[in-house]
């Protein structure tokens, strides 16, 4: 049974824009011109004999010449002492940490080359984001400062030393303050050696602030509990979440984490169990958690605090003035309360405004959920974000002022992301002596006196503490490649002490963090993190003075109402700007608009008709007395009247990669009630000019083929096979090939699209383990993006109870707010009977006898016949020698960024079909250990690298002829469907539908 | 007087043969015990020591002199118990060397220890010898000077007689030249007749070949046939390095470890039993032995220059027996060389097929350099492939059932059989 449901990958498709028409009929971006040279004049034009005599001999002799170098010799280097730990061609794993998740970082012969999540860690055991599987192209970054630097010039240490101590006994002779300005520093370690400064300097302070600032919930959960804390989330545990705009499997807060428990609820298992959440979002921009939901309602900024306030009312049945007028927000704001008070206990609601009033009233609400030591735990708090923005303020004041002698900025870089960046600069003027941490000459650190470079994570001894009680160590796994120095080390040196950072931090550990845990500090090394948290959070109810609090909501949405409003907001790939030099994450497609290399304006299609802007229109958006010019993307779901656009871009001294890539849209926000806040009252116009975007969804075209099977909860409950629409239980089959045998292993894949949030952190790990080139704006315009994974979004709309299913129908469509988005992640399905294999002339791509679609790049010479025969389009063709040309000098053409390549996956060349190839060099280390310890391949032996990087456990890949492993469990399911079946391709990779636990009316 | 001479003589003469006799006699007895310790020093003594310089433990040159012989045996025999007993100069001997202990000896008789004494008393002699002889590197180094004068004067002479031959030749070219002048008529007779002769033959000969279609035809099919059967095989052979032995920086000979002394593979090589590398052993691995073993034997008492190499690459001074802090890593050039887009793992090979190193590297036991014994090509992996066996004792291999209801019914299961020869096995 087919769904009737429309699918489509863009509005181009969606509208059949001629453009789209014509591209979708080409394969190829640039067409060959065949036609040019066949036509009339091409047959006739006459190529004079002794022209043709002398191409074909300078051709023989080019050939011959270059023919003639002798091969290389290649010289064989081992080391004169060897660690006894290293085993050349043998990886190490070593347990560490980044951004207070526990992880195992890779190495080969000492670099590491990739990061994976511990498994048997605490917090996020299942999973990484995309900027910690990305973070290790950072280390071989070719933009970092080798040398710490003097007035913008490279200096000894020792010399750096003398005049930062000189200066900060200077700063405390005059009794100036010396400030630290920071991002939030979670670890013990630093603290501690900051300690050391303060001890020796008194007048020295700590300035947290982060770029994306959480101090509104700081200041809602000091007023409401006492507790100047963000709380940290168990969503494990709710059965009905209500997002207010916050973006919680994605860049809130710890969105992957979230992203595992949350989907602990949702996927195939708990399906299985005949269980599911529900999810409830509420918001303007179309958020990667939005495209996720079961029931998504688009709000303006402005009317953020209202529908809480009508929340609030509908669950307490008081009448508190300032509730939403929205006809939409409103019936689903009835039917959510109800859902909530219903599930007392297992409710809760988050909200991403960085407003103490909104966060005070989300916390009354949540003390009528009970949600507090069930779900929200502020015992076991975060300590992600501790920035304030009220602090950095009374700095800026301080430092204005004259009061402020020595400013040392550490991972801070507010001349770019602060919002007033010009108050900034005058601050840093007026300070004496100023020096920044930072590993480059970035936007601040390029205006201060001093850099006191730091290494990379993968260089350092440090550690870390995420959330209360949890402590997570990092330590190096390779020397210090640059003349660098840790900051905590630079501290004590400061400080006047003489011990080194591995032995302070050793101590600092043995003496105050694992004192009574009878664990040692070698144990710790070992396992990467210790836990002190409680089993769970006790019980608070919030105090707060709810009339007075939406009074406040009511009077600050005033400020940021009007016809137009904007929405800042951080990019699942970009996050806050930091990680902007990392090639992978600037190509990582956007989970919905699939932009990559940009940040745009997206407007709802509807209003941009309005304002007269099509497809590749460029806007000017005003906010704040500021405006910023940037590409407009058509946005479906985009609530009418807002304009979202993502921060983080724009950098403009980050390095090769991450310069002048977007527009920075932090000076778009404001300081709304002594907090930064991501919503303005804007002005959109249109500009002159156009911008084609390098969007990476409309390449390919579905025509209109059934590939997304999506249910509801409620069909599902009373049929798991329902919407499932698999064509064998309705066709018979005819087999023209012969069944391939696979005697030993049958390698399959189950990819569970209830589970899949489209985050794209298995995108960039598939990137990392298969060297998959980066290829730059210019060439994902020419649609030559390289990635062998792909995360395809599908929208379908649904108004007024009326499904969309005929493309004639969307011109009745009256606004396009009513979007649901389906997440598919799409790779080579290794068909067993795969149309690429059969039209290669040269059988560079042939099937094996474990079930897999081999490809063979050194026989392949790149007919492209396979890509066009692919009814899925996952080959993509190397145009370029992309790590050895100078015109993708972004990335890895230079030999020290060439040391994060694997060295077990060959680095493919120009004019070489490629594909996934089901990371076969992981299939095979795994089957090898197993001959070498004389056993059977155990299930689990082998895990994708985009396995192991997904949090939501989407992916599952095993062996099929065992029929106890778990994915053969999860193809039984009766939610599996394939892809394209009906072509009888037999791909090996199963999907299961789609399930939404909507309303039912 | 005669008499009195010939009984002096005669006297004298008993005497100088008996005491020509009793040396001969001790001489012998010393020479017996010599021989016998020789063979128990070697044996016993020289992992730790050496008569003329510093090991682990004490040059013994002068020993016999430091201390008397029954001192020495109570210390060879069990140095321990000697310091035990609190004996002065033992106790110095061993805090001079770090209190390392020697190990007893209690096996040995005392002869046989005297026996080793004297042998390194002969040795101390011969080598005193060799240095008054040498008197230092003094005459040595005149010896050589001589040696090179004689070698300029040996080149000298054969300069001069080379020129006494040119002038000799050219003599008689000059010679046979007025011959040949004279007779100049005969000659161009003789000549012409000649030629005439064979002219004829040659010219019949082509003419008849020309007429014979069938065998121009033929021999030009032949012609052919080589220029293709030589092309064919001069391009499967481009890229391809059979027998490349490149000059190393070190001249390391397999013969003399793994042949000679039969040093297991897998003492240097270790990696090709568990990973993909073979990896050619660090420098420390060398120095497991070399610290010692210095090849002196067969350079006149001095270090092997090769060895010499070593020492300079871990920066290791073998006179203070300290390591510097400036080494340099030896870049040897690789042999076998793969291309990047090939997948070749030794452990798989090596430790889970159970082959055996000389199948591929042929017998490196005997290379005094090695060099590339097998073609490397991928002709050459497959046909292994598709012979070779699978050792299907193998617990992973339970898992290929069907193949091993073939085994069951006397197939043999071979490499090729379970995917051996699938592109993705190599090639990813």
């Amino acid at each position: 049974m087919d769904s009737n449901k429309k699918y489509w990958k863009g509005l181009e498709e969606l509208n059949q824009t001629p453009a789209f028409v014509k591209e979708s009929k080409s394969e190829f971006a640039e067409p060959i011109p065949v036609e040019d040279v066949l036509n009339e004049a091409g047959l006739s034009t006459r190529t004079p004999r002794r022209d043709f005599l002398k191409a074909l001999g300078f051709g023989l002799g080019a050939v011959t010449l270059a023919a003639c170098n002798r091969t290389p010799v290649h010289k064989a280097v081992p080391y004169v002492i060897k660690p006894e730990e290293i085993t050349p061609g043998i990886p190490n794993y070593y347990a560490s940490s980044f951004n207070g998740q526990s992880i195992l970082v890779k190495t080969r012969e000492g670099r590491p080359i990739f990061i994976e999540p511990n498994p048997n860690g605490v917090g996020l055991t299942q999973g990484t984001d995309a900027t910690t599987v990305a973070s290790v192209l950072d280390l071989y970054d070719m933009s970092k400062l080798q040398n710490p630097q003097l007035d913008g010039k490279d200096v000894e240490w020792s010399k750096l030393d003398s005049t930062v101590i000189a200066a900060l006994n200077k700063a405390a002779q005059a009794g100036k303050q010396i400030a630290i300005v920071s991002t939030t520093v979670n670890s013990p370690s630093t603290l501690a050696s900051i300690a050391k400064l303060t001890d020796k300097y008194p007048t020295t302070s700590l300035v947290q602030v982060d770029a994306v600032s959480y101090s509104g919930i700081i200041e809602a959960n000091k007023n409401s509990f006492g507790k100047a804390v963000v709380p940290s989330y168990n969503f494990g545990k709710a059965q009905v979440v209500v997002s207010v705009a916050a973006d919680f499997l994605g860049s809130w807060l710890s969105g992957e984490e979230h992203s595992q428990d949350f989907i602990k609820n949702r996927d195939y298992k708990s399906l299985k169990n005949g269980k599911m959440s529900r999810h409830i979002q509420f918001e303007s921009g179309l958020s990667m958690t939005g495209s996720n939901a079961d029931v998504r309602i688009a709000i303006k900024p402005s009317e953020e605090g209202a529908v809480l306030i009508s929340l609030y009312n509908e669950i307490t049945g008081q009448s508190v003035a300032g509730g939403t007028t929205n006809a939409k927000a409103q019936t689903a704001i009835k039917l959510v309360a109800k859902e909530l008070v219903a599930s007392k206990g297992a409710a809760v609601v988050v909200a991403g405004a960085n407003d103490v009033n909104i966060q005070s009233l989300v916390n009354a609400i949540n003390t009528q959920l009970g949600a507090y030591g069930a779900i929200i735990d502020l015992d076991n708090y975060s300590k992600q974000y501790q920035g304030s923005d009220s602090t950095f303020q009374q700095f800026l004041t301080a430092a204005k002022g004259g009061q402020v002698g020595v400013a040392l900025f550490l991972n801070s870089n507010p001349v770019y992301n602060y919002f007033n960046s010009a108050d900034v600069e005058e601050a840093i003027k007026k300070v004496d002596f100023t020096l920044s941490f930072a590993d480059r000459k970035d936007e601040t650190a390029s205006l201060l006196k001093a850099i006191a470079p730091v290494p990379n994570y993968l260089e350092s001894w440090g550690d870390a503490s995420a959330k209360e009680g949890v402590y997570t160590v990092v330590q190096p796994t390779i020397n210090p490649i640059y003349n660098t120095r840790q900051a905590e080390q630079s501290f004590l040196v400061w400080a006047g002490e003489t011990t080194n950072i591995y032995d302070f931090v050793r101590q600092n550990w043995e003496t105050n963090i694992l004192a009574g845990t009878g664990k040692s500090w070698k144990e710790v090394l070992q396992a990467g993190y210790i836990s002190k948290a409680t089993a769970a959070g006790s019980a608070y109810s919030a105090n707060v003075d709810v009339a007075s609090v939406a009074a406040a909501i009511v009077a600050d949405a005033k400020k940021i109402a009007g016809e137009v409003e904007l929405k800042l907001y951080e990019s699942t790939t970009l996050r806050d700007g930091r990680y902007a030099n990392n090639a992978y994450l600037q190509e990582l497609p956007d989970p919905v608009s699939k932009v990559t290399w940009d940040n745009y304006a997206a407007i709802n299609p509807k209003f941009a008709e309005q304002l007269g802007l099509g497809e590749n229109g460029k806007v000017t958006v005003e906010a704040n007395g500021k405006s910023i010019e940037l590409p407009v993307v058509l946005q479906p779901g985009q609530a009418m009247g807002t304009v979202s656009v993502a921060v983080g871009y724009g950098r403009t001294s980050v390095g090769k990669a991450g310069d002048n890539v977007g527009k920075n849209a932090y000076p778009l926000a404001s300081l709304i009630n002594g907090t930064v806040q991501f919503a303005a009252k804007a002005s959109v116009s249109k500009a002159s000019g156009t911008y084609e975007l390098a969007q990476t969804q409309t390449h390919h075209t579905i025509e209109g083929r059934n590939i997304i099977r999506e249910t509801t909860f409620a069909k599902y409950q009373k049929d798991p096979n329902s919407e499932s629409g698999r064509f064998a239980d309705s066709h018979k089959t005819y087999d023209l090939w012969n069944k391939y045998e696979q005697p030993g292993h049958k390698w399959v894949m189950a990819i569970d699209l209830n589970a899949c949030t489209g985050c794209g952190s298995c995108i960039v790990a598939c990137n990392v383990e298969n060297n998959i080139p980066v290829v730059g704006r210019d060439e994902v315009r020419r649609r030559r993006e390289m990635h062998w994974l792909r995360i395809d979004r599908y929208y379908t709309i649904e108004e007024n109870g009326n499904k969309y299913s005929k493309e004639n129908d969307i011109a009745n469509v009256q606004d396009f707010e009513n979007v649901t988005v389906v997440h598919q992640p799409m790779l080579c399905q290794h068909c067993e009977h795969a149309p690429c294999e059969t039209v290669c002339p040269v059988l560079a791509t042939v099937h094996s006898s474990e079930g897999l679609n081999h490809m063979a790049y050194n026989r392949c010479f790149g007919t492209r016949y396979c890509a066009n025969n692919c009814p899925y389009k996952v080959r993509r063709f190397n145009w370029f020698n992309y790590w050895n040309d100078s015109r993708f000098d972004n990335y890895l053409n230079n030999e020290f960024t060439q040391l994060v390549l694997n060295p077990d996956v060959t680095t493919r060349s120009r004019g070489v079909m490629e594909k996934c190839s089901m990371c076969i060099q992981r299939i095979q280390a795994g089957k090898l250990t197993a001959k070498m310890e004389n056993r059977k391949l155990v299930d689990g032996d082998v895990k994708m690298a985009c396995q192991a990087a997904c949090s939501a456990n989407a992916i599952i890949f095993g062996d099929a002829n065992d029929p106890e492993s778990e994915v053969s469990k999860a193809l039984r399911n009766e939610r599996v469907y394939y892809v394209l079946e009906e072509i009888n391709v037999q791909p090996n990779i199963g999907y299961m539908t789609k399930v939404r636990n909507t309303f039912e009316a | 007087m005669r008499n009195i001479s010939s009984v002096l003589g005669r006297f004298a003469k008993s005497i100088s043969v008996s005491l020509v006799l009793l040396f001969a006699v001790t001489m012998s007895s010393n020479a017996q015990d010599a021989k016998e310790g020789a063979a128990l020093f070697k044996a016993n003594c020289t992992a730790c020591h050496k008569v003329d310089r510093k090991m682990t433990g004490p040059a013994l040159a002068g020993m016999s002199e430091r201390h008397s012989e029954e001192w020495l045996v109570k210390w060879i025999k069990n140095s321990g118990a000697l310091i035990a007993s609190g004996d002065p100069v033992a106790n110095q001997i061993f805090e001079e060397w770090n209190k390392v202990a020697m190990p007893a000896f209690t096996q040995f008789s005392d002869d046989q220890i005297k026996g080793i004494i004297a042998y390194v008393k002969e040795e101390e002699a011969k080598a005193a010898a060799k240095s008054a002889g040498g008197d230092g590197a003094g005459s040595g180094a005149a010896a050589s000077s001589d040696a090179n004068t004689l070698m300029i004067i040996g080149v000298a002479a054969i300069l001069l007689l080379a020129i006494g031959v040119i002038v000799i030749l050219s003599r008689v070219i000059r010679t046979l030249e007025k011959v040949i002048a004279n007779n100049a008529a005969a000659i161009e007779a003789a000549k012409a007749r000649n030629e005439a002769h064979e002219e004829s033959g040659k010219v019949k000969f082509a003419q008849k070949f020309l007429k014979n279609k069938k065998l121009v035809g033929f021999t030009a099919l032949m012609v052919v046939a080589l220029l293709a059967v030589l092309g064919w095989q001069t391009m499967w052979n481009v890229g391809v390095h059979t027998g490349y032995k490149p000059v190393q920086p070190i001249k390391f000979s397999h013969q003399v470890h793994a042949g000679v002394n039969q040093i297991d593979c897998q003492y240097c090589h270790g990696g090709a039993y568990k990973s993909k590398n073979a990896s050619i052993p660090s420098a420390n691995v060398c120095m497991n032995c070399h610290n010692t073993v210095t090849a002196a034997d067969h350079y006149d008492g001095e270090t092997s220059p090769e060895i010499m190499k070593l020492y300079r690459a871990v920066d290791w001074n073998p006179d203070t027996r300290e390591y510097g802090n400036n080494p340099r890593p030896i870049e040897w050039v690789r042999i076998h060389n793969l291309p990047d887009f090939a997948y070749f793992n030794h452990s798989q090979h090596v430790s889970v097929a159970g082959l055996e190193c000389q199948t591929c590297h042929g017998p490196i036991e005997s290379m005094e350099e090695v060099y590339q014994y097998s073609p490397l090509t991928m002709k050459w992996c497959v046909d292994c492939h598709r012979t070779t066996e699978v050792n299907a004792d193998n617990k992973y291999y339970d898992q290929l059932i069907e193949a091993h209801e073939k085994l069951k019914k006397g197939e043999k299961m071979t490499a090729a059989m379970i995917g051996g020869l699938e592109c993705g096995k190599c090639h990813y």
